[in-house]
């Protein structure tokens, strides 16, 4: 932060963060927000710990003289050491490291079971291959049951979770980060640069999304979930955009950005310093309810078969499989029962949001 | 009615549409089943008896890759008059056959194993049940007994792209066009091949094979009043033989013929340039009315984009003993019975259908078709295995329909582009075959319903081969051994395989193709699981069916998954193993399989071309340019309605009759 010479930034910072704390402490007292925001972050403990919390690669373990963290393979595959590849593990971490060294040890997950296969028989010394079809109901073993190949659902649905969060968050920071910058110069210079990106965002907002994502699929070589979060993010700013517009035009003719301008700051200082953070309050709205919309997308295309490629850990997946076979009711119960507190917990963080922080509101609840 | 068989070796969608065919290699011939059910009359005589030697295969143009030079020689071709034919040539009498008459005698042969009314209250869980219930209520009706006012509603896994006969080359597109397109051959249960009765009064193959003479009959007319003549069927022939018009499937097999003439309104020779064992096949290829196309046809070589064309497609000119009568794109297709088929000039000259409607509902998604098959709102539809085992079993379902299964000539595979740096070695090839997780595939993903495959022709066929194949078993250590010994190591120490070619280290990751049906993902997610273990990585690209056909097309693939619906005749199988065939995609070529198809097509004794076949298989199987999965059984749904189904090595409708014996009991 660089600290000008001039008393008036100071000045004009410090009611910027009066305001947050403000909301903040607004928000705070609201119940119902707060229990979903702890929500929202207890999802992300989950996104994050996925592999430590059910997985059947050991979370850190010692072989052969040094410590190893299989486990990471599962946020990417080549991050899975090489020594047991060479060894030939082939992916049976319990047996393998008893047999190649009795002196290993091992910190395991909670729950001994992987998102991405089933479980066979003895893989865990003395526990039976993970069953499948209508036998794949919850019990000890599966919490959540199995779906139609034995896969374990509760381990899919944890490792899911990074999943659903990360394509809320991703594209939805690719759509507020167009969408600010871009509503930010369309309502500050007005005139054509106004023009231009008002019919632009109107062209995108015309851009059917879920379109355009099917017809992406089919075109590239590896989709991948990164690609339709870009997808979601670069066609998802125009409300974004049209909202920052507004606060421009109507903060730019405000008396503190007047007295920027006589005081010689230009006008990117002007638009980053002075307005944008007093901009930001609307906008964070709707970028929490577009996270939610986002996860639902994500879900639907997954259940519709068009999202990642299997095998696919994404709650919208299991949702698919549940769709061959209705009578396996826990692939229906527990993906769609996460995807609805998500969403829900989501809009009502925007919810709170948007009384914390409408003055208007405030101004009413009193 | 006639069959109206363009319908090889057929790509196979998985579940959905049992033959769909990207280019459909047309030579059927031969017979095969025999093993598996003896019919209990003597058949008719196949192959011309001519003592002649086959000629020197060694002239067959398979071995090179470019497309074969066939067509050349049809272009110059002027046919002699027909009394120099007949002069000089000794005919043999070939079999014209009613099918229909002669399924039901055949099925009186065998006793019922239970009444109509036991086999309804029965569930279909045993081995015995099933016997029972295709028995009972696999009759044909007697005089009187079947409701010739009945309307079927048919399941159509996915809507036509053409009604032009010429163009079809999907199931979906066989079971309509079947009804409503004109034959004069086709072929029956244990696919020996005939003239239809319905259409025709006399086949004659000369003694030397080169020629085949029929003689249509004179009471048929289109669905436009116009009468059927031997001209329309040459017309067909040069219009499928013209390389502007896009009809690939029904062309290879025609392809073989050195002309087609019409003597007059009724006589017509095919020529052939050799006496082969297909040449019975090639003679059968779909017939559109001369009258309507000879003006537009020309102009508009690809039957499908003219105004004229356009309205044909919604309202063809049909031959058969079906007409559409509307057409809804994406929803239904609605067909009658035409009285100008059986009531020609006021005399019944065929017999009426058994249905007067054929309505075929489009429902893509498997389950909704369940649904509406459990309402009432569907009279048939193949099941999933999974519906089968789970979703057919309680009242809900057996309250209006019953179910009914029979071994098919379907097989899925891997297929491997021989061509990708991944697979060019066979030893790869084996070694992935013997990683694969056979066991788990057949026990847990295919509920344990199919068995496993091994190779191209189905143990029941003639021309199987008799050496016990053993299916690949999941051995990872064998794998191994023979990923190093074709170099595939881990030299970079990444955890993954790789190997050095053309100066550059390729890690061994590759992407297989599969439609989006969750069997066929599950089981490609599994070969990803199976070959992961062994360090190498697999990527599963589930791609819509018309993107995947293309893909298969150009070549532009690694692995796919897929199957294949036999053809009748093992020759059909050359299209998709000899060297630089249409459907070889995967670009296997072996100069022996190369010979062995070319002397099994001009070899006119079973025996001999058995054996032929039969190495064919032992070759391919050694070579595992496909690793072989598993034979799909054929699982249908009727409703305790219909009666009549009757099922062949090509499920319950593909042959003749096929649809045509199923009826309605007249209540």
């Amino acid at each position: 932060m660089e600290r000008p010479p001039q008393a008036e930034p100071v000045g004009v910072a410090r009611p910027a963060a009066g305001f947050w704390a403000e909301a903040w402490h607004r928000f705070r007292r609201m119940p119902l927000a707060m229990t979903a925001l702890a929500f929202v972050g207890f999802l992300a403990a989950v996104a994050i710990l996925a592999p430590a919390i059910a997985g059947t690669k050991p979370v850190i373990c010692r072989y052969k003289g040094r410590l190893y963290a299989p486990c990471l393979a599962y946020y990417h595959r080549d991050w899975e050491p090489v020594i047991f590849a060479t060894d030939k593990f082939r992916g049976e971490y319990p047996r393998n490291l008893a047999e190649k060294d009795p002196a290993s040890w091992a910190v395991w997950p909670l729950v001994f079971q992987d998102p991405y296969r089933a479980v066979r028989a003895d893989e865990w010394p003395g526990r039976p291959a993970n069953p499948a079809r209508d036998a794949g109901r919850p019990s000890r073993r599966n919490l959540f049951g199995t779906n139609q190949s034995g896969v374990d659902v509760f381990a899919k649905m944890v490792h899911g979770t990074l999943v659903a969060l990360l394509v809320g968050f991703v594209s939805m920071g690719i759509a507020a980060s167009i969408g600010i910058a871009v509503g930010a110069l369309a309502g500050y210079f007005g005139g054509w640069v106004d023009a231009v990106v008002s019919r632009t965002t109107e062209v995108v907002m015309c851009v059917p999304t879920l379109v355009l994502i099917l017809a992406l699929l089919a075109i590239v070589e590896k989709p991948t979930i990164w690609k339709m979060m870009a997808v979601l993010g670069l066609t998802g700013w125009t409300g974004i955009s049209r909202l920052m517009r507004a606060e421009f035009l109507r903060l730019k003719s405000a008396e503190f950005v007047a007295a920027a301008g006589a005081v010689g700051a230009g006008p990117g200082r002007i638009i980053l310093r002075h307005i944008l953070p007093n901009a930001l309050a609307p906008v964070m709205v709707p970028i929490t309810f577009g996270i939610a919309a986002a996860i639902l997308t994500e879900s639907g295309l997954s259940f519709l078969g068009f999202g990642q490629p299997p095998p696919a850990a994404s709650w919208g997946s299991l949702l698919n499989d549940a769709r061959s076979n209705l009578r396996m009711w826990w692939l229906v119960a527990f993906p769609g029962t996460a995807i609805f507190l998500t969403v829900l917990a989501f809009n009502l963080v925007g919810e709170g949001l948007q009384k914390a922080t409408d003055p208007r509101l405030r101004e009413a609840r009193k | 009615m006639p069959f109206s068989s363009r319908t090889g070796q057929n790509l196979v969608r998985l579940l959905r549409v049992p033959l769909v065919a990207a280019t459909v290699a047309v030579t059927l011939a031969g017979c095969g089943g025999r093993r598996a059910e003896p019919p209990p009359k003597p058949e008719p005589v196949l192959t011309p008896p001519t003592p002649e030697a086959p000629a020197d295969p060694a002239t067959k143009p398979l071995s090179e890759p470019a497309p074969p030079p066939r067509a050349a020689a049809q272009a110059p071709f002027a046919p002699p008059p027909l009394e120099a034919i007949d002069g000089d040539t000794k005919w043999i009498d070939r079999p014209v056959r009613d099918a229909l008459p002669d399924l039901a005698a055949e099925l009186d042969k065998q006793p019922p194993l239970a009444t109509v009314a036991e086999a309804l209250a029965l569930r279909n869980d045993s081995v015995d049940h099933n016997a029972r219930i295709l028995s009972a209520l696999g009759r044909l009706p007697a005089a009187g007994q079947a409701d010739l006012a009945a309307r079927v509603d048919r399941h159509l896994p996915a809507d036509l792209n053409s009604t032009n006969p010429l163009l079809s080359s999907s199931a979906a597109e066989q079971d309509v066009l079947g009804l409503t397109g004109f034959g004069l051959f086709s072929f029956d249960r244990h696919l020996e091949p005939f003239a239809a009765a319905e259409t025709v009064a006399r086949w004659q193959t000369s003694v030397d094979g080169i020629l085949d003479k029929v003689v249509l009959r004179d009471d048929l007319v289109w669905s436009d009043g116009r009468p059927i003549t031997a001209h329309d069927v040459a017309f067909s022939y040069r219009v499928i033989m013209d390389e502007r018009v896009p009809v690939p499937a029904v062309r290879s097999g025609t392809d073989q013929l050195r002309g087609v003439h019409a003597y007059d309104d009724r006589t017509l020779v095919y020529f052939h340039q050799e006496p082969l064992a297909t040449n019975v096949w090639n003679i059968n290829f779909p017939v559109i009315p001369r009258h309507v196309y000879a003006d537009t046809w020309e102009d508009d070589p690809t039957l499908k984009d003219s105004k004229r064309h356009v309205d044909l497609e919604a309202k063809p000119v049909c031959g058969g003993p079906y007409e559409i009568v509307q057409r809804s794109r994406g929803q239904e297709i609605v067909l009658r019975a035409r009285d100008t088929w059986h009531t020609v000039k006021g005399k019944r000259v065929r017999d009426v259908p058994f249905f007067k409607e054929v309505r075929f509902r489009i429902l893509e998604d498997p389950n909704t078709a369940l649904l509406a098959l459990k309402k009432g709102d569907l009279d048939e539809m193949i099941l999933t295995p999974e519906q089968w085992t789970t979703q057919t079993i309680d009242d809900g379902f057996y309250e209006k329909n019953t179910k009914a299964t029979a071994p098919e000539w379907v097989s899925y595979h891997f297929a491997w582009n021989t061509k990708s740096p991944f697979f060019s070695d066979r030893r790869v090839r084996r070694a992935v075959s013997h990683a694969f997780d056979h066991e788990r595939m057949l026990g847990t993903i295919c509920h344990g319903l199919y068995t496993p495959c091994t190779g191209v022709f189905h143990p029941t066929a003639w021309m199987a081969t008799k050496k016990p194949l053993d299916p690949y078993r999941q051995d990872l250590d064998r794998a191994e051994a023979l990923l190093d010994e074709a170099g595939w190591l881990d030299h970079d120490n990444d955890g993954l395989r790789d190997r050095e070619i053309g100066g550059q280290s390729v890690p061994f990751e590759f992407t297989i193709l599969c439609n989006q049906q969750p069997m066929a993902q599950e089981i490609c997610t599994l070969l990803q699981q199976s070959l992961e273990r062994i360090g190498v990585r697999v990527n599963v690209k589930p791609t819509e069916f018309t993107v995947l056909q293309q893909l298969m097309l150009e070549k532009k693939f690694d692995a796919s998954f897929g199957g294949w619906g036999a053809g009748a005749d093992p020759d059909t199988a050359s299209n998709i193993w000899a060297t630089g065939e249409g459907r070889n995609f995967g670009s296997y070529s072996s100069p022996e399989v190369d010979r062995l198809f070319a002397e099994g097509r001009t070899e006119v004794d079973r025996a001999k071309r058995a054996e032929k076949y039969a190495r064919i298989q032992e070759l391919l199987w050694e070579d595992q340019p496909y690793t072989w999965l598993y034979w799909r059984n054929s699982f249908h749904g009727f409703s305790k309605e219909l009666r009549g189904y009757v099922f062949s090595p090509r499920g319950p409708f593909h042959y003749s009759p096929g649809f045509g014996s199923l009826w309605k009991p007249a209540p």
